[in-house]
């Protein structure tokens, strides 16, 4: 599996935490794994049934790499205080993620970080 | 004066409104009911494993390991098995996953996302956030349709009535789940198109909705398999949402293998199914 040199394989314990994926199985998702990834926000489509965290990442050749991240609805983020500009495009952002398993530039939202030091999701 | 004058109106107007309620010959009985307070946004207790009572294994219902103990017969437990072993590898299709499908009874009460149950005399109405999805339960006095004139529906079809505070309903004339209509969770539970059930609605002594649904499948059951969901009341003033399930479904599932793949941002499928 090919990581962005930016990438940081957190840590190997499992989460234990229930996944939101209720629409769809989440058998592409490496749960085992964290990655971090420090990136530019191109885009945070905020629609149903999932939202999705679009972020370009310098890969280690120096190419722009643009990942999704998935989440949960905005219906149930949005209850709890997420908004469409919580991930304003431009913004630099440190996100960490349940890659997919065959190595595709994307993964299951877990939490991110702001420059400011900010945190959305969870950042333990 | 004036003042004084307008409130003596104000309940001559209201008695005769009221005289014309009592009076009126056309409001069926339950038209009298009072009905409890259901209002407000809830939001199903626990993951969505729906009969979380014999949930054996650790994890939510995509946990490999994890499953529950209806009173199966060999037949329909080897079909669960079957599905069991398939949620195991992550290619277990979900109805769900298609956008839409309705969820069907009772699955509409194992849902993620918010609720809405709206008690009028002559229905009562469960509204789910998550499809969308609506039922519709009958308290107008009608009886269920003869078996001539009932076909399978995913939420079938449903009649009540109220024993005070308590919403009592049967339900039948349910799509199998054989037919890919619906499971009940993602599991992989079924049920077959002999499937009804009978249910208590309410809110208990804990504030919660509680559904408690006795299910008989002469076909599926060697017995009534008891479930019960519950709800917890939102905060006043939440907010129910569209879900338009096809708005932005980046998770296409291939039929034919199960596998759920991803859409990256070029609008093409960017992963390889790692199933085969």
């Amino acid at each position: 599996m090919k990581f962005p040199s930016s990438a940081i394989v957190v840590s190997a314990v499992a989460l234990l935490v229930a996944p939101v994926y209720a629409h769809h199985s989440d058998a592409m998702f490496e749960r085992e794994k964290i990655l971090e990834l420090t990136g530019t926000i191109e885009e945070f489509q905020f629609t149903n049934p999932h939202t999705w965290i679009q972020l370009n990442v310098l890969d280690d050749k120096g190419s722009t790499v643009e990942w999704s991240l998935e989440w949960g609805s905005p219906n149930q983020l949005g209850r709890q205080g997420v908004r469409p500009a919580t991930f304003p495009a431009g913004e630099k952002v440190t996100i960490r993620t349940n890659p997919m398993r065959d190595g595709t530039p994307g993964g299951a939202f877990i939490g991110a970080k702001f420059s400011d030091g900010k945190t959305i999701g969870r950042w333990e | 004066m004036h003042h004084h004058l307008y409130n003596k109106k104000h309940s001559f107007l209201m008695v005769g409104v009221l005289t014309g309620i009592l009076t009126s010959a056309s409001l069926p009985t339950q038209a009298q009911q009072i009905l409890p307070d259901w209002s407000g946004v809830w939001a199903m207790t626990g993951g969505t494993i729906f009969d979380a009572a014999t949930k054996i294994g650790t994890g939510g219902a995509t946990s490999p390991g994890v499953r529950e103990n209806p009173p199966y017969n060999a037949e329909y437990e080897a079909k669960y098995a079957a599905n069991l072993a398939l949620r195991d590898k992550g290619i277990l299709p979900d109805p769900n996953s298609l956008c839409g499908i309705p969820t069907g009874f009772p699955r509409i009460i194992n849902l993620p996302d918010v609720y809405e149950f709206v008690a009028r005399p002559e229905q009562v109405w469960i509204l789910a956030e998550n499809g969308p999805n609506i039922m519709r339960i009958y308290t107008d006095g009608r009886e269920h349709p003869a078996s001539a004139d009932l076909w399978p529906t995913h939420t079938g079809d449903s009649v009540g009535h109220w024993e005070g505070d308590t919403l009592l309903f049967d339900t039948l004339s349910l799509h199998s789940s054989e037919s890919g209509h619906t499971l009940l969770d993602r599991t992989g539970l079924i049920l077959s198109d002999a499937a009804q059930a009978s249910s208590r609605m309410y809110i208990n002594a804990d504030g919660k909705m509680e559904i408690q649904m006795t299910i008989n499948d002469e076909k599926a059951l060697t017995g009534p398999w008891v479930v019960t969901k519950q709800f917890n009341r939102l905060q006043a003033g939440s907010r129910v949402y569209d879900y338009a399930c096809n708005e932005n479904n980046r998770n296409p599932v291939d039929l034919e293998s199960g596998w759920t793949f991803t859409i990256g941002p070029d609008g093409k499928i960017m992963d390889q199914p790692l199933a085969k």
